[in-house]
């Protein structure tokens, strides 16, 4: 199996799309990015729903799109399997219809529905219609009609958006599982960080239309790279920088040493991992305000004010010593949890 | 009853006839112009504007248009003329261009309303799964909008026994050979024969009358 290569541009009311992706066969790649930023028109340029202005879309040697040489392969023939953001099941057909919808010859239709009905847990609502399934239910009818004609490609849109909390962490499971043994070019669109982390291997980062990160997940969670992709994925002490100097970094906040990696690089900010800093009563390290202490079952979040009043979140495991509010303390921040970010270039 | 009837035989069969035939165009057609109008072809827009006109443009002027495109010396007409020595004013196929004509945005509008909103998604995903226009107009776009093609008929068959203007224009109103239903009434009171009139009208009223307790029964179900 060969993977999936775009290289496109798409322009539509102000908004503009710029990318180039590539992505293997087998595993899953996740999209991350805030709404607006065009990872859904990204997924839709590469089933073919919307024509790029120009660019070229290839799944292994064969062409999709290709605007040199005028090709334009229609969604039809692309042989992709899609899933809605609310799944868009056809409601006048049951749950073994929906899924039959896609297969080409009549002839094995009742084992191939069978097959999916049982690799998604759906068995004995074949003949239920989507009207009276719960939203788990439905979304994994979605899936089994996606990819019951056995697809080149999978292109999911939001696949848990609709889900109870509570159902989402079994169905990620049940959805790697079952995606993984394709074998094929997956891309799931979501703007949930843990979708990401649980169901892919490669995460990339939209931001205005343009992919600003992409790569193993566990790499582009721990070094985001700029400001804003770090923004997305979620890290939230940004601490600005000032200067550097002696491989130190210094702002009002106070002054960190900075990891190796990091030294004799342009730097604007210092991400600082809310799970590393200790708090200490006395000694060397940032000065700072407890301002808030919350519990978070097992865990404490607290926020220190820096000395330019900058906050920063720390959580405590369980076993620390949780501060009192308005104490002063000192935070030791280890050289692991810290990464440094460039403003970036927008585009 | 039996009285309602003597009053005008034929106009009653001519109506019920003129709404058969426009049922079969709205069904083919209509529902074919509906799904048109939500793919991305050249003209969309205009194709679109011209069936919206017809809500709001005066019937009897939209009937003199058609009167001048479809007489002897207009563009269609004159060509039919030519061709088949067929002329097509005054005829039963004018009565039927006509009510098609006057219902066709109450039909077109509906469906194509329903087609854009709850069946834009399923047409993608059709797509996706292999199926081409034509398949999914059949597999998934009728049946998801059938309440809404319901709806459409109804409207559009109810405004074809009640057409008046363009039929006048196009059909000429003759007295045994084109005289509809809602033709007949206005004859009758023209004649001073109110009795008739009444008859034909609490008639006509009751079609209607049931017409919109069959949209309202298929509109709850949708």
């Amino acid at each position: 199996m060969s993977g999936l290569m775009a290289d496109v541009r798409f322009r539509h009311r102000g908004f503009s799309l710029d990318v180039a992706l590539g992505v293997p066969p087998g595993g899953v790649t996740a999209l991350l990015g805030p709404s607006g930023c065009g990872k859904t028109t990204l997924l839709r340029l590469l089933a073919g729903l919307e024509r790029p202005g120009d660019g070229v879309i290839q799944r292994g040697d064969r062409i999709w799109f290709d605007s040199s040489r005028r090709v334009h392969l229609p969604t039809r023939r692309r042989r992709v399997g899609f899933m809605f953001q609310q799944y868009a099941l056809f409601p006048h057909l049951t749950v073994a219809g929906n899924i039959a919808f896609g297969l080409p010859s009549k002839r094995d239709h009742l084992a191939r529905v069978n097959l999916w009905l049982e690799r998604l847990h759906l068995q004995g609502l074949e003949r239920r219609y989507p009207g009276s399934l719960s939203g788990g239910q439905k979304q994994r009818v979605a899936l089994a009609r996606a990819l019951a004609p056995e697809p080149d490609v999978l292109l999911l849109d939001e696949p848990f958006s609709a889900v109870d909390q509570g159902l989402r962490r079994d169905l990620r499971l049940l959805f790697q599982e079952v995606i993984a043994a394709q074998g094929i070019p997956v891309i799931v669109v979501t703007h949930d960080l843990d979708d990401a982390r649980y169901i892919a291997d490669r995460a990339g980062v939209m931001i205005q239309g343009r992919l600003r990160r992409l790569g193993p997940t566990e790499q582009v969670f721990a070094q985001p790279g700029d400001v804003q992709v770090a923004q997305v994925l979620g890290w939230s002490n940004l601490l600005p920088v000032a200067g550097v100097d002696q491989g130190h970094a210094w702002g009002g906040w106070g002054r960190l040493p900075l990891p190796a990696s990091a030294r004799g690089r342009h730097l604007d900010r210092l991400a600082v991992h809310p799970e590393g800093p200790r708090l200490v009563s006395d000694g060397d390290g940032l000065a700072g305000q407890v301002t808030r202490v919350m519990g978070l079952g097992r865990r404490t979040l607290v926020i220190c004010r820096l000395e330019d009043r900058t906050p920063l979140q720390i959580v405590l495991t369980d076993g620390c010593a949780v501060p009192r509010l308005g104490e002063c303390m000192h935070v030791r921040i280890p050289l692991d949890c810290v990464t440094p970010l460039h403003n970036g270039s927008l585009p | 009853m039996g009285e309602t009837f003597a009053c005008s035989p034929g106009a009653w069969w001519l109506s019920l006839q003129v709404a058969g035939v426009v049922l079969v165009l709205f069904l083919t057609l209509g529902i074919g112009l509906a799904y048109v109008l939500t793919l991305p072809i050249p003209l969309r827009g205009l194709l679109d504007s011209l069936v919206s006109l017809l809500l709001v443009f005066p019937p009897i002027a939209v009937g003199f248009v058609l009167l001048m495109i479809f007489s002897r010396h207009g563009p269609v007409g004159g060509w039919l003329d030519e061709m088949l020595g067929w002329n097509m004013v005054f005829s039963f196929p004018a009565l039927v261009l006509a009510a098609f004509i006057a219902g066709l945005p109450l039909v077109v509008k509906p469906i194509q309303a329903a087609i854009e909103g709850s069946a834009r998604d399923l047409v993608e995903v059709s797509q996706t799964l292999g199926k081409g226009r034509m398949a999914t107009l059949i597999l998934v776009v009728i049946p998801a909008v059938r309440g809404s093609i319901v709806a459409g008929l109804v409207l559009g068959v109810g405004r074809s026994f009640g057409e008046v203007g363009i039929t006048l224009m196009l059909g000429g109103n003759i007295i045994g050979a084109t005289e509809t239903l809602s033709l007949a009434i206005y004859n009758h009171v023209l004649d001073g024969d109110f009795t008739c009139a009444g008859h034909v009208s609490a008639m006509l009223g009751g079609v209607s009358l049931l017409l919109f307790l069959l949209l309202q029964h298929f509109g709850v179900r949708r």
